[in-house]
């Protein structure tokens, strides 16, 4: 609708129809990963001290211990890193996080992202967050918000939420209204009906008119209205404001056929 | 039709599509039946073709965009790519990794390349500046061989065989990773690690230890020099693809290699755990020198006749215009 149009992409299925996805922004993409590092830092650290009791059991030498500390780093690595991987592989696409904020990884042609790729973007996060945070540079100046392993992998992070809910895509729209009550009781409403009432409303729920032009639009219908109505030519609904008044007709009719 | 028509003859199936996606469980239709995912692929087709009439006739409405969403939250669901399995396993390594190793020979050899440049300039700076020598081998090599003896014995050998598999595939992973910053990180790891085995090799040429010195890295060093250099043909692979992308943009000629890439690096990387367990168990123990050497000579056998022998197919005579090259099952 609105504001869709520049963080969107577009993608042709095989059923050639253009999909419009709305590419997660950069600060939703690092909400989701600081909710995922509130995860795997826990999951690492409890890792480590399961690596460190099975080598304190295990261990026999200085040098073994020395094998052992060595390791203890990269294998706090793979945990780490391997929290994103498998999280992304077994999901679909989502990390805790990423579920957390309504995000989701799919491939550049709208497909959902597969093992290929979700490795290729895992293995190359080692790069994006590892060197000097490069990654987060990247997005900031990608248009898609897209880090290097995004590139590598052809995926994309889209929000997969429903934005608008079938109920309220197919409710009426809000009718906009200037005055809270329906003033004083206009003549001759008898001659006017639920065709004038449903009318009246598609003009008042109308959005994104200019002042000038609704104002026109209210003129043209309220002459029309006085003639509808039959009102004389000294009555004081003629005065009031076009826009008023149809208001006014609006709400009264509204309580007549409710 | 009007709008308030054509909501009221189609939302069901909307609201049907809508709780079909939400049945999907963990990104996915597979625990459904048959029936559910035809009927879902039904629903998705039917929606889809909504979409396009709500586009044409009712291009602000809001029903366009729940539409759009709804289209665009199934459409993942259904269209993926081929899914990991545990089958998939033997054939990748039975007929896919050979074949994209081969595919990759430019790389390959050039990897290999840097890494004999790295070799050749670490043993010819070791025997040019006798001054460096301390600088440019740990001492404690030099005390070993005056002791008379190199790298014997491994306490622990389990320790050791995790904590080398690791740094292994450590060193892999940043070859091929190494690749998205254009293969500079790539080239340098591949030039260091021919100088660190230049400088050791030279330093042993001179204290007179070749042949326990070869018989200590050979049954390892093949399998694992050759893990390095296939990481590194991947990092190449990556960067050529950034720095001459050809028609395409870099970003897609870079995701066109990746997949092909990270999946010939991670079989290759998937080697090191022989590598590792031979390097901690075979390389340091009492077996005789000669047998320590055939054992990573029989290694370099199996390795390069898979590799290069593995998953051919037979030379068809004529292959017709509009035949496109079998897809390798990946």
């Amino acid at each position: 609708m609105d504001s869709s149009q520049l963080d969107t992409i577009s993608v042709k299925t095989s059923d050639n129809i253009t999909l419009g996805y709305s590419v997660a922004g950069l600060g939703s993409r690092l909400v989701a990963q600081i909710l995922d590092n509130l995860l795997a830092i826990p999951i690492t650290l409890i890792a480590i001290l399961l690596y460190g009791a099975v080598a304190n059991e295990f261990v026999t030498s200085a040098e073994g211990a020395g094998f052992a500390d060595a390791g203890a780093g990269f294998f706090a690595g793979f945990v780490y890193f391997g929290y994103f991987f498998v999280s992304e592989a077994v999901s679909g696409g989502k990390t805790p996080g990423k579920s957390a904020m309504g995000l989701r990884v799919i491939r550049l042609d709208g497909s959902a992202a597969d093992f290929g790729a979700i490795a290729v973007r895992n293995i190359v996060r080692v790069v994006d967050f590892g060197v000097v945070l490069i990654g987060i540079v990247i997005m900031f100046f990608q248009p898609q918000t897209r880090r290097l392993g995004d590139l590598g992998a052809g995926t994309i992070v889209v929000r997969d939420r429903a934005v608008v809910t079938l109920a309220a895509a197919t409710a009426p729209p809000p009718i906009l209204l200037r005055t809270p009550d329906a003033g004083p009781t206009i003549d001759g409403l008898d001659h006017v009906g639920s065709f004038e009432r449903d009318a009246l409303r598609v003009f008042l729920s109308r959005p994104g008119l200019s002042p000038k032009l609704r104002a026109d639009l209210a003129g043209d219908i309220s002459k029309r209205l006085f003639d509808r109505l039959g009102l004389p030519p000294g009555a004081p609904e003629r005065m009031w404001p076009p826009e008023l008044f149809i208001e006014r007709v609006y709400l009264q009719l509204e309580q007549r056929y409710p | 039709m009007s709008l308030d028509t054509f909501i009221a003859e189609r939302s069901s199936r909307w609201a049907a599509l809508e709780a079909a996606i939400k049945t999907a469980k963990r990104g996915r239709l597979r625990s459904q039946s048959a029936g559910d995912i035809e009927r879902f692929g039904l629903l998705l087709r039917q929606t889809s073709s909504d979409l396009a009439i709500a586009r044409r006739d009712h291009p602000d409405a809001p029903i366009t965009e729940y539409l759009n969403t709804l289209c665009a939250r199934a459409h993942p669901l259904l269209y993926r790519g081929r899914p990991w399995r545990l089958g998939s396993i033997w054939p990748f390594f039975a007929t896919a990794l050979p074949r994209s190793f081969r595919a990759a020979w430019p790389y390959i050899v050039a990897s290999l390349a840097l890494l004999v440049i790295g070799f050749v300039a670490g043993w010819v700076a070791f025997d040019l500046r006798p001054d460096l020598r301390s600088s440019l081998v740990p001492q404690s090599l030099f005390d070993e061989m005056a002791r008379g003896q190199i790298g014997t014995g491994v306490q622990d050998a389990p320790f050791a065989a995790a904590f080398i598999i690791q740094n292994n595939i450590r060193v892999a992973l940043i070859c091929f990773a190494g690749g998205m910053l254009l293969g500079i990180p790539t080239a340098l790891v591949l030039l260091t690690n021919g100088w660190m085995l230049g400088t050791v090799a030279a330093a042993v040429r001179l204290g007179g230890y070749d042949y326990q010195f070869w018989s200590l890295i050979v049954p390892h060093g093949i399998l694992e020099l050759s893990v390095i250099v296939i990481s590194g043909g991947t990092g190449l692979m990556l960067g050529d693809a950034i720095l001459r992308p050809g028609q395409l943009r870099r970003a897609d000629s870079l995701a066109r290699v990746a997949v092909r890439a990270v999946l010939l690096a991670l079989g290759a990387a998937s080697l090191l755990i022989i590598a590792g367990t031979l390097e901690a168990f075979v390389s340091p123990s009492e077996l005789p020198d000669g047998v320590k050497l055939a054992v990573g000579g029989t290694v370099g056998v199996l390795l390069y006749s898979w590799l290069l022998l593995a998953g051919r197919t037979p030379r068809r005579r004529r292959p017709l215009q509009f035949d496109r090259p079998a897809e390798s099952p990946a």
